[in-house]
């Protein structure tokens, strides 16, 4: 049976034992439900439970090892000179082997060593995938047999549903938490291999960023300089243009919206705004780079400006417009969340809307508010598609705004994109970005944490 | 005293009001559950503010409907009523806090001064400086106690210097008897506070302002008995400088602390009287219902 055949039976046999389950659980008790321990479904539900779950887990850690177990078969029976070779060829010789098998090589002459291993392959699968199917039906039959055997009056199906209903959301958190730590451990190494070539000091502290490796001698123009400062200085300038746009908009939308909108007002106004979250950050990019940035050009060149034609401020602006959302929406939400009760303090003495809101609601929900902003800049920092259309790919050290710079993200993408060899500093210089990048959001986002958890505690 | 000498003028206006304009009278002299008209004397020989025809609406909710009142000066009222009679309802009318309230609407004239506090002319900010609240919930700025009891005097510049701040903060919290207990940590967050004493520092961020009036809605629901004993006999204290309008569910404490006092059921003010009759010997059925505990 086929994997995909075997799992849609498994699911069947499941349902089917819910069924008997739940049969089984009046028949104990002579149909009066009421004396059983648990409503009958949690019978059903426990039987279920126990002919799929065994049997699921069995297979997938079947298909796991499969691979493996059978290509050490094959190639324990490859003819000696074959099996002698040096690791790398053995494993081009696997690769053709399991080719021939999946029929991809369909030339005629074929060495015939190659032809016996790769039949011995198919041979192994057929007789793998038999032994899952009888190993994983008798699993399955059995579980559900032994469940429905352990059916009495006051058998606790329910707590035992309970805790496999916990241990199943542990097992799925535990998989989003092995999956972060996965990404984190292999930029983690690859960049250690970049640092083997450039030294940590260099690239914290370098001035100069130019990732192009020369790869004669005489090549010249390409320095191989990896210092990260341009791209960080880039990121900041850029984000903090951004930061300059949304939150005074973001901060005093919100407060339109939270203090002074009436119902309707605020019932079209929220999803409108929020509707810029959800346009596409290529679409800012194009209109940061068709519209914004030759309009920051042209006024600049009447002011008698220098514009070069890609400027952080165009990316700057247009990021800031598209993370007002996150401050506003984050914004709206904590000052509604100052108890109306201040409000009425305030204003029963006298206070203004307007003075209330500055010396009460403000104070009260600024930590909420710095929570909201410091989440926006994380975004701001790692947006990257506005930059590379409007900001430019040169990596700049400046502080003026009308020049072309380029940040950390853009440089990670430039870096892959293309053929490269794999271990070169240069793409290895990508993981090294995303790495220190990944460190900044994260301090960020610690601090973001830490004060929206200390605005908890005011209120609770 | 005051209750002599008041009883003395009001009994006999009574009486008569009560022959001309409620016939329907119950076999044991009350008047009539069904007759909803107010009964007993609601002028005050000295008004600090004096309301006629008020009526309000919550959307299409009539939530108050025709009451008469006087609240006289320095004179503590205290309003009684079951749950959702309009007690709330009627005295955040006198400072206009019903105004934040979208859908709520108030007609009538209610009169301070010779102004109607609801004309276009009246400025709110300046009516809620003289008519000061105390809320059901202490709920003290999440600021210093010494921010909390200087906002007042600091929005309305009450104060030139420094000194002056310092002073209002020390009269009021002084007047609201919670002084020598916090005059160590001022500068301590007031919400740190036990719920009694964050209701007095309330109650000194209120007078801070200098008010006439001071409503207190409910001010003592959320406090133990001891507290709720300090909080009285502070409002028996404020009488002398405040006109105190006073939200109750403890009949108990209406008759300690109030001198007249205010029946509402439903919308409709019952009966006001002298608070020694209202509980002694009430004119309205529904009155002598509620006080005897059968109703609400
Ligand atoms: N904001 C509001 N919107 C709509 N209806 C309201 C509002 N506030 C009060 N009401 C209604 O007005 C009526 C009077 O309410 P009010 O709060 O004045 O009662 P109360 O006498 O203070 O009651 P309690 O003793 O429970 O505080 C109630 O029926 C209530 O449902
Ligand atoms: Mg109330």
């Amino acid at each position: 049976m086929s994997t995909t055949a075997l799992i849609f039976t498994l699911v069947l046999l499941a349902g089917f034992s819910f069924w008997l389950g739940r049969k089984r659980s009046f028949a104990v008790v002579n149909g009066d439900a009421w004396k059983l321990h648990s409503l009958p479904n949690y019978y059903g539900y426990y039987t279920a439970i126990w002919c799929g779950i065994p049997a699921l887990m069995i297979t997938a850690m079947w298909l796991f090892f499969e691979n493996t177990i059978i290509t050490h078969l094959v190639v324990v029976d490859l003819p000696e000179e074959i099996r002698s070779l040096s690791p790398d060829r053995l494993n081009l010789v696997v690769n053709d082997i399991r080719n021939l098998v999946s029929g991809n090589i369909v030339s005629s002459d074929v060495d015939p060593a190659m032809r016996a291993a790769a039949d011995h392959y198919i041979h192994l699968q057929a007789i793998s995938q038999a032994a899952l199917t009888v190993l994983v039906l008798a699993i399955a039959i059995s579980g559900a047999l032994l469940a429905l055997r352990a059916i009495r009056q006051e058998k606790r199906a329910r707590n035992a549903v309970e805790r496999i209903v916990m241990i199943f959301l542990l097992a799925s958190s535990t998989i989003a938490i092995f999956t972060t730590l996965g990404i984190v451990l292999s930029v983690l190494f690859e960049a250690i291999r970049f640092f083997e070539t450039v030294p940590l000091t260099s690239f914290l502290f370098g001035l100069e960023w130019s990732p192009q490796m020369a790869i004669r001698e005489d090549q010249v123009g390409s320095s191989g300089a990896f210092g990260a400062i341009p791209l960080f200085a880039g990121t900041l300038l850029i984000s903090f243009i951004a930061m300059l746009v949304a939150v005074p908009i973001g901060l005093l939308s919100a407060i339109y919206l939270a203090e002074y909108a009436s119902k309707r007002v605020r019932a079209m106004a929220k999803p409108l705004l929020e509707i810029l979250a959800g346009i596409p950050t290529v679409v800012y990019g194009f209109f940061a780079a068709l519209t914004v940035a030759p309009f920051i050009r042209d006024s600049g060149g009447l002011l008698g400006l220098d514009v070069s034609s890609e400027s952080a401020l165009a990316a700057g602006l247009v990021m800031g417009i598209m993370i007002i959302p996150f401050v506003s929406s984050l914004s709206d939400d904590v000052i509604n969340a100052v108890p109306q009760a201040m409000r009425d303090g305030s204003e029963g003495l006298g206070a203004t809307k307007s003075e209330t809101i500055k010396k009460v609601i403000i104070p009260a929900a600024l930590p909420g508010i710095v929570g909201g902003i410091l989440l926006a800049v994380s975004r701001a920092i790692g947006e990257t598609m506005i930059v590379v259309m409007a900001a430019g790919l040169s990596a700049n050290l400046t502080a003026n705004p009308l020049e072309a710079v380029t940040t950390v993200t853009v440089q990670i993408v430039t870096l892959l994109v293309g053929d490269q060899e794999f271990d070169s500093p240069k793409t290895l210089a990508a993981f090294a970005l995303g790495l220190l990048l990944f460190v900044v959001t994260l301090i960020l986002n610690i601090i973001a944490l830490h004060v929206v958890r200390k605005y908890r505690e005011q209120y609770e | 005293m005051t209750f002599q000498i008041d009883s003395g003028i009001d009994l006999p206006g009574q009486e008569l009001g009560l022959v001309s304009k409620m016939p329907a009278v119950e076999n044991n002299g009350k008047v009539s559950r069904d007759d909803r008209k107010t009964v007993g004397d609601i002028t005050h020989a000295d008004p600090r503010m004096t309301c006629r025809d008020v009526h309000v609406w919550y959307g299409d909710k009539h939530a108050l409907n025709d009451v008469d009142l006087d609240i006289g000066k320095n004179e503590v009222i205290a309003m009684i009523g079951p749950s959702g009679c309009g007690k709330s309802t009627f005295i955040r009318c006198l400072n206009r806090m019903n105004d934040s309230i979208d859908g709520c609407r108030v007609s009538g004239d209610l009169i301070m001064d010779g102004q109607d506090i609801y004309d276009r002319k009246m400025d709110v900010v300046l009516l809620r400086a003289m008519v000061g609240m105390v809320f059901q919930k202490p709920n003290p700025f999440p600021k210093s106690i010494f921010e909390n009891v200087a906002y007042g005097p600091r929005i309305h510049g009450l104060a030139a210097a420094k000194t002056d701040i310092e002073e209002i903060v020390v009269t009021s919290l002084q007047k609201a008897g919670l002084w020598d207990e916090v005059k160590d940590y001022l500068d301590q967050p007031g919400t740190g506070l036990s719920g009694g004493q964050q209701q007095r520092l309330c109650i000194a961020r209120a007078i801070a302002v200098n008010p006439e009036v001071v409503l207190m809605d409910e001010p003592c629901s959320a406090l133990d008995p001891i507290a709720t004993a300090r909080i009285e006999e502070l409002i028996d204290e404020l009488r002398e400088h405040y006109t105190i309008a006073i939200v109750t569910h403890s009949m108990q404490q209406a008759a300690r602390v109030s001198q007249r006092t205010a029946y509402f059921h439903l919308g409709d003010l019952i009966e006001v009287g002298e608070t020694d009759q209202i509980f002694t010997n009430p004119k309205h059925q529904l009155t002598e219902d509620y006080i005897t505990g059968r109703f609400g």
